[in-house]
């Protein structure tokens, strides 16, 4: 089912949101990240609930996942990362971005968080497989 | 180089000015429009778009290099002589001649002079500031006879990094009541704040206006949202806008961008024999004002504007019915209402900015405010202001030609602390 994947440790079926940044994370972002569409795309392929969270409009950003071909499970103005919490059902919720407001709204909303720097490891691929 | 002092038209009672009629815009060019420039590619320097722009300009007029006999720019753009340069300087230079920011970051006259072969130039003049006082500077320069053929370069850069960063781990005087909250001008926001809870407005109301602009700059070919963000912009767009402070949202602030223009400022008697037809300046009339406290309030932002609008209907002799096109700057949208509501266009009164946008603003339409789509439309390059009341007045400006007469525009900026209005008609009288 979409957006579910199984934990490779316990077995069980976790929903596991993620929520990107645009400028400064993706490659598709002004200035581009490191965050490439093919990492983005394969996320989504494993059932990862991928969406975004951008101080670009909400136009702007329909228009981009359109381009990538991915329909996003939400997209979101920024400060509106609480609005995604409570929107979708997820096990976990998480966010990656570059800049300080990224971060904070994170904590604010209790989502894990990424830098942009560290997201290009593609850390989700491995959560439910440490220890 | 020249620095002029007392050109401008800032004292009470101003008066009609004295070559009212007798200067005229009469040719324009633009550079295309990038976000930033990249620190590398000398093609896209502020010096590479400025001479673009010029050769544009200049051919749109129909002069060559050897008419021209006067130069005045502003070398970075900003007020009080402002240069980017500083900011991000020192770097790694390049060879010669790039070993300067000059042609870089910013634009002198004399660099500009120098590389385009200018051989009859008799006036240089660097210290232009914002745009519009730039172009008031140059009407009142070719109308005071410093120099006949006038081209007036206007450089707005953007580099990389964060824009507006103000560094340091302590605000010391009075910085230390605005600093910690952000970079000074987010204060716009509570002026604006003031400006709902006096007249019973809220913020969502200017979506229409700035919808509008959006519609409007997509149609200009070298606007950053043509070249790069083409979507449209809506109003879920606006107002689900973070708030950058409160009363300012993310989408009230223009987008810093790469950009250059050029125009062509001469005499009356000049420009009969050149290309377009003439766009005459009726006057230009300034005004820079300081608050009384540390924090600019609403009270002040609408004295300051009635000041300026007081001095334009004065110096050009015009009234409020006799304007067919207005455009106030809009660098923070949330500004353009004082300068809309001080000049009374179209009879819209304190408080009425916010019912005017909800009406019918499009081109084709009774009231098309700031027809040229300002920054919100086409992004911080400034120049649609200047560049769309001109081919409006000379009915050249395309799919933005607007439906009623256009033969006297106003257009006025940059903020009320500090502004230059310009009027344009297509007559000298």
């Amino acid at each position: 089912m979409l957006g579910e994947h199984q934990d490779s440790s316990t077995g069980a079926v976790v929903k596991i949101l993620l929520s990107f940044d645009i400028d400064g994370t993706l490659e598709l972002g002004d200035p581009p990240g490191g965050v490439t569409i093919e990492m983005v795309r394969r996320a989504h392929e494993r059932g990862y609930l991928v969406g975004s969270c951008s101080d670009k409009p909400l136009s702007s950003q329909r228009a981009i996942w359109k381009e990538i071909d991915i329909e996003p499970v939400f997209v979101a103005s920024k400060h509106q990362l609480g609005d995604v919490r409570a929107r979708v059902e997820a096990d976990a919720y998480y966010h990656m971005g570059d800049r300080d407001t990224d971060f904070q709204v994170a904590q604010e909303h209790d989502f894990g968080f990424w830098w942009a720097h560290e997201a290009i490891a593609e850390p989700w691929l491995s959560l439910g497989t440490e220890g | 180089m020249a620095m002029e002092t007392k050109w401008e038209r800032n004292s009470d009672p101003v008066g009609i000015w004295e070559h009212r009629g007798k200067v005229a815009l009469v040719g324009r060019g633009h550079s295309t429009t990038d976000r930033r420039w990249d620190g590398v590619n000398l093609d896209q320097t502020l010096g590479a778009y400025s001479m673009v722009a010029a050769r544009n300009a200049m051919e749109d007029a129909g002069i060559s290099p050897d008419d021209v006999d006067g130069v005045i720019t502003s070398p970075g753009g900003q007020p009080r002589h402002g240069r980017f340069g500083a900011g991000w300087a020192p770097r790694p230079y390049f060879d010669p001649p790039y070993d300067t920011e000059d042609g870089l970051t910013y634009v002198t006259a004399e660099w500009f002079a120098r590389q385009l072969g200018l051989k009859n130039v008799k006036y240089l003049n660097s210290h232009g500031e914002t745009l519009w006082n730039l172009i008031g500077l140059a009407a009142q320069a070719v109308g005071d006879g410093r120099c006949e053929v006038c081209l007036v370069p206007y450089p707005n850069g953007n580099l990389e990094g964060r824009y507006h960063q103000t560094e340091g781990l302590e605000a010391g005087g009075p910085a230390q009541w605005s600093l910690p909250w952000g970079w000074g001008l987010s204060g716009q926001g509570f002026i604006f704040d003031q400006y709902c809870r006096k007249y019973g407005t809220n913020h969502d109301r200017m979506a229409p206006f700035v919808v509008q602009e959006r519609k409007n700059g997509l149609l200009w070919p070298h606007s950053y949202y043509a070249l790069h963000e083409p979507e449209p912009f809506t109003e879920e767009d606006y107002v689900n806008g973070r708030s950058i402070a409160r009363g300012l949202s993310i989408f009230d602030c223009d987008r810093p961008v790469q950009a250059a223009a050029c125009y062509v400022v001469t005499t009356a008697e000049r420009a009969r024999d050149m290309k377009q037809k003439p766009v005459y300046f009726l006057d230009h009339t300034e005004g820079a004002f300081t608050p009384r406290s540390l924090v600019q309030t609403l009270d002040e932002s609408e004295e300051w504007s009635d000041i300026l609008a007081q001095r334009a209907y004065a110096g050009s002799g015009l009234r409020p019915d006799d304007i067919d096109l207005f455009s106030p700057y809009d660098g923070f949208a949330i500004n353009a209402q004082y300068f809309l509501e001080a000049f009374g266009w179209r009879g819209v009164k304190r408080g009425e900015a916010h019912d005017f946008y909800a009406g019918d603003i499009s081109l084709q339409g009774p009231n098309p405010l700031n027809a040229g789509g300002g920054n919100m439309g086409t992004g911080r390059m400034r120049t649609a202001f200047i560049t769309d009341s001109m081919e409006q007045l000379q009915g050249r400006a395309g799919p933005r030609q607007v439906g009623i007469k256009a033969e006297v525009a106003v257009t006025i900026g940059v903020l009320p602390g500090n502004a230059c209005s310009l009027v344009f008609s297509t007559s000298p009288d």
